[in-house]
């Protein structure tokens, strides 16, 4: 029977025992596996912080001209003259105080500046300074907020959307299991600034409901005598040509939309009559009143949709007005059903008000990830097996001990991997085992056995100098502690630099390694002496040992 | 016991001097193989685009040369990678001119597919389940619990197989009966491929990993140097540094000989490499120290010689294993982990190798040069005005006094 203080210490490891497999149990849910693993997305995403004020700008634009038309305020043109001011031009001179107070009310806190020339209005308005700061700083919480609805939409489990960066421009996204990475990164890159804007037909097209404009700019500006109107701009349709070729169509549109995405108060896919997806919209009343007035006005006329950024935009559709819509309407176009669902999800969750770019990306298919744990589980039975084998033949009792303590080295290492997020909650600080991590946890088996034999061959050496069992193993573990510490700490000391400088799958190594080394501490030291004393305690003074 | 090496007596430091020729000659021609050679860095390090793509039949490497050609994607590396049988291809894109810095990871599959013929059609072989219930859910008889439960089953099955051939692969799914067949035939189609991972690094991002890899490699080499200067010496510092830095050097150049690719795991080897070479050399030093202590030999250079002899057996045995674990990793993880492997089954050997023939030379080789430089100092200072010899200290006299 063993003494009591060994039976609390040999309590005291099972409880630990116990604890690590609490932890882990169910591996499915506790062990956090890396995108490596799983299969997954992670993409890094740039804002440009910048391109946040040209958006606004365009905004701004759309909504000056919406609101003077429905003060009754005429214009001819609003055009952006730099990268920060609109110019207004047309006004009628002689309303100049309500036009002031139709723009203080649509761009207040903006310079509003009145550019006297002769007969008609002209006005300038520039974004302030701190306006100008306040688009850049929250650029990217807004387009945050957009890209979760986007991710939301996918129905991706447990998706990671972090800002990120020293200048805090930058957006980390990790989406697990993603089988279409190209879906995804398009629904994450697609600004969706969704406008509608009436057509500026040229001077004698007769037919409205059935006109096609030109496929070449140069014959489209020729329609209007050379040069296109102040307020007009031409915006490209493409289409593909009977002959399987790409061709475009230019559009004459007004600059000023007469609705915009900002404006839809929902999305979602539908069909058209003939079966064909489309996207349903409804719009906020506000701007189903201004839809109302626009296609009254346009009956029997064209108006055009234009999706796209503020680089690129093309017109999706130009369907004929046929009757009066108020505040729901319907978008056909060349869509699939998923193209639909997407566009759908994405004017439901808002444009982006900027431009990002996706400045890193690593995507790995389930496919590879399985293939990569198949691997690794391989690896690690064969390298354990091997040591297995050698130290029972080797060392034979002894070696048994080493095994056990092994085993329990890598038993309370997926513990720790698996109670991190309890240690830590609310924290981010997720354990995950990745590729390298689990080559980080082989070779930690393969260093933890250094410890072992380490004090096994000193043992040995005591043994061979004519101590007595009982003093030799006290030795062989007195003398042999310092070197373990020493060895462990340099390679911990390597693992923290690459925790601290690494990502990822690096950084996933670096922890395994560095929990692996800690417990192997725990369970060659400690657990194996327990064990040594277990065989020990036996029947008085011991002549031989199995070593 | 079993024991395989028992009270041996091998003098190590006599064989001293022709190992460190032979380690100077390795080192003068690891650095020779990195000038001329230099390291396959991978796309983390340099930025870039690389995929790794499953195609369904064989496929034709100068077909998908041509056709990255045509699209306007020039400085490409495509080669076949793994098992001839997978039909894979890895495809790496440096910077191409005119796509500054777009991830073009989309652009390489969509001119691929499109060179094959691509119709338009749902990609089964890339589709996700939504996209497919979707579909599914537009055949007349199918419900939307049946077409999203069906849709999954598809996908499960894909990523087993990572790649469908064609139809027929379907049939063993259940809820799969010949109209969804049908409709599927007429609606949907198999890419030629399946990309099974994909990465871009951007220029910006690429600096700064290569930044960070550094400081990782600088920081923790001073910290090692540091930490052997306090349980130490600072001479028995820099001594495992040199066998530290000889290892890298000479695995970095056998890395660069078979053209593996440098990656941030790898770098990760690199270092864990270092810390086990300290690991080593530290074992051995300590056996010193402690035979120094106990004025155990005779001369530094017997105490060196028996502390080694001393530790062999734990040395060969502890290295056999870790090193038999790494083999392992390099026979049996994959792709994925070979470089990374290989930093470890090569490093570990050399490892083993310098801390016997480099570092426990060169204490003594240091210690001949303070005594020769004590013994002449020691004539000037005979005439007035000399300065005191400098011995080499036991690190232990650092504690008494």
């Amino acid at each position: 029977m063993p003494n009591t203080p060994l039976m609390w210490k040999l309590l005291v490891s099972a409880a630990v025992v116990g604890g690590a497999v609490f932890a882990i149990y169910p591996p499915q849910e506790r062990i956090n596996l890396g995108l490596d693993l799983r299969g997954g997305a992670h993409i890094l995403m740039e804002v440009d912080t910048e391109a946040a004020v040209q958006y606004q700008l365009e905004l701004s634009q759309t909504r000056i001209g919406q609101r003077l038309k429905e003060d009754g305020l005429g214009y001819s043109s609003i055009v952006a003259r730099d990268e920060t001011s609109l110019e207004i031009a047309g006004t009628d001179a002689g309303r100049g105080a309500d036009v002031r107070k139709a723009l203080e009310e649509t761009v207040g806190g903006w310079e509003i500046v009145e550019i006297s020339d002769s007969g008609t209005g002209r006005w300038r308005v520039t974004v302030p300074p701190d306006a100008r700061a306040y688009y850049t700083t929250t650029a990217v919480d807004m387009t945050l907020a957009t890209l979760r609805q986007r991710i939301d939409g996918l129905g991706v489990s447990e998706p990671l959307i972090q800002k990120q960066g020293l200048q805090g421009d930058r957006i980390l996204i990790q989406l697990p299991g993603v089988d279409d990475p190209e879906r995804v990164k398009d629904l994450l890159q697609d600004p969706a600034v969704l406008e509608w804007k009436a057509v500026t037909y040229p001077p004698g097209a007769g037919d409205t409901a059935n006109w096609v404009p030109p496929t070449s700019r140069e014959a489209a500006i020729a329609q209007f005598g050379g040069a296109l109107p102040a307020d007009t701009e031409l915006y490209p349709e493409p289409f593909t040509t009977e002959g399987g070729g790409t061709a475009t169509l230019w559009w004459p549109l007004k600059q000023v939309s007469v609705v915009v995405g900002n404006d839809l108060r929902n999305a979602f896919r539908s069909s058209d009559e003939w079966g064909d997806p489309a996207v349903s919209f409804e719009l906020t009343q506000e701007a189903g009143r201004r839809f109302e007035a626009a296609t009254t006005e346009n009956l029997g006329r064209k108006m055009a949709i234009v999706l796209g950024s503020a680089e690129a935009k093309t017109v999706i559709s130009a369907p004929v007005i046929r009757g009066r819509i108020r505040d729901q309407g319907i978008i056909y176009g060349r869509f699939g059903v998923t193209e639909a669902e997407d566009l759908a999800l994405k004017l439901r969750s808002g444009a982006i008000p900027t431009k990002v770019s996706i400045i890193e990306e690593r995507t790995v298919g389930p496919s590879l990830g399985r293939d990569s744990i198949r691997a690794g589980l391989a690896a690690g039975l064969a390298g354990f097996g091997a040591i297995m084998l050698f130290m029972v033949v080797y060392y034979r009792l002894a070696g048994v001990n080493a095994v056990v303590a092994l085993a329990l080295n890598v038993l309370l290492t997926f513990g720790a991997l698996g109670a991190l997020p309890f240690l830590f909650s609310g924290a981010n600080v997720r354990a995950t085992l990745t590729l390298p991590g689990i080559a980080g946890l082989i070779l930690t088996v393969g260093m933890a056995v250094d410890a072992n034999v380490l004090i096994f061959e000193r043992i040995r050496e005591e043994l061979r100098l004519g101590k007595t069992v009982r003093t030799a193993v006290d030795q062989g573990f007195s003398k042999a502690f310092r070197t373990i510490v020493d060895c462990n700490v340099t390679t911990v000391g390597a693992a923290i630099f690459l925790g601290l400088y690494g990502t990822g799958p690096v950084r996933g190594f670096a922890v395994t390694l560095i929990i692996g080394l800690t417990a192997s501490m725990f369970t060659a030291v400690w657990v194996s002496r327990q064990l040594f004393e277990l065989v020990l305690s036996g029947s008085g003074r011991r002549e031989r040992l199995s070593i | 016991m079993i024991e395989i090496i028992k009270d041996t007596k091998i003098d190590f430091m006599r064989a001293g001097r022709p190992l460190m020729g032979l380690s100077l000659l390795l080192l003068l021609g690891s650095v020779g193989v990195l000038l001329v050679r230099g390291l396959n860095l991978g796309i983390e390090f340099t930025g870039g685009t690389e995929l790794q793509i499953k195609y369904a039949a064989r496929p034709d490497v100068g077909a998908i040369r041509a056709a990255l050609e045509a699209g306007g994607l020039t400085s490409q590396v495509v080669t076949t990678i793994g098992d001839p049988s997978e039909n894979e291809v890895y495809i790496r894109l440096g910077a191409v001119p005119g796509a500054g810095d777009e991830d073009l990871t989309t652009r390489v599959a969509r001119t691929l597919r499109d060179a094959d013929g691509g119709s338009g059609r749902l990609d089964l072989n890339v589709a996700d389940a939504a996209s497919i219930a979707r579909l599914l859910a537009g055949i007349p008889d199918v419900g939307a619990e049946p077409a999203t439960a069906l849709a999954q089953a598809i996908v499960a099955e894909r990523r087993e197989a990572a790649i469908f051939a064609g139809f027929d692969e379907l049939q063993a799914i259940p809820g799969f009966t010949p109209e969804i067949g049908e409709f599927l035939r007429d609606t949907a189609e198999f890419g030629p491929f399946a990309v099974r991972s994909q990465s871009y690094v951007g220029p910006a991002v690429g600096r700064e990993l290569v930044r960070k890899a550094a400081w990782a490699i600088l920081l923790s080499l001073v910290v090692m140097l540091l930490y052997i200067w306090v349980r130490y010496q600072l001479q028995w510092g820099f001594a495992a540094v040199l066998a530290v830095a000889h290892d890298a050097l000479i695995t970095l150049a056998a890395f660069s000989l078979l053209w593996k690719e440098m990656s941030l795991p790898v770098v990760a080897a690199f270092l864990t490499l270092i810390g086990y070479s300290v690991n080593d050399t530290v074992v051995i030093f300590d056996r010193i120290r402690e035979n120094l202590r106990n004025r155990v030999g005779g001369s530094l250079e017997e105490t060196v010689n028996l502390s080694i002899n001393q530790t062999l057996s734990r040395t060969i045995i502890t290295s056999g294993l870790t090193w038999m674990s790494c083999l392992g990793l390099y026979l049996f993880g994959g792709p994925a982990l070979n470089a990374f492997a290989f930093v470890l089954t090569f490093g570990i050997v050399i490892g083993s190798y310098s801390t016997i023939c480099i570092a426990s030379p060169f204490l003594v080789m240091w210690k001949r040069f303070l005594d020769r430089r004590a013994r002449t100092t020691a004539t000037a200072a005979a005439a007035p005005g000399g300065r005191p010899a400098r011995k080499l200290r036991n690190p232990s006299s650092r504690r008494a006094g």
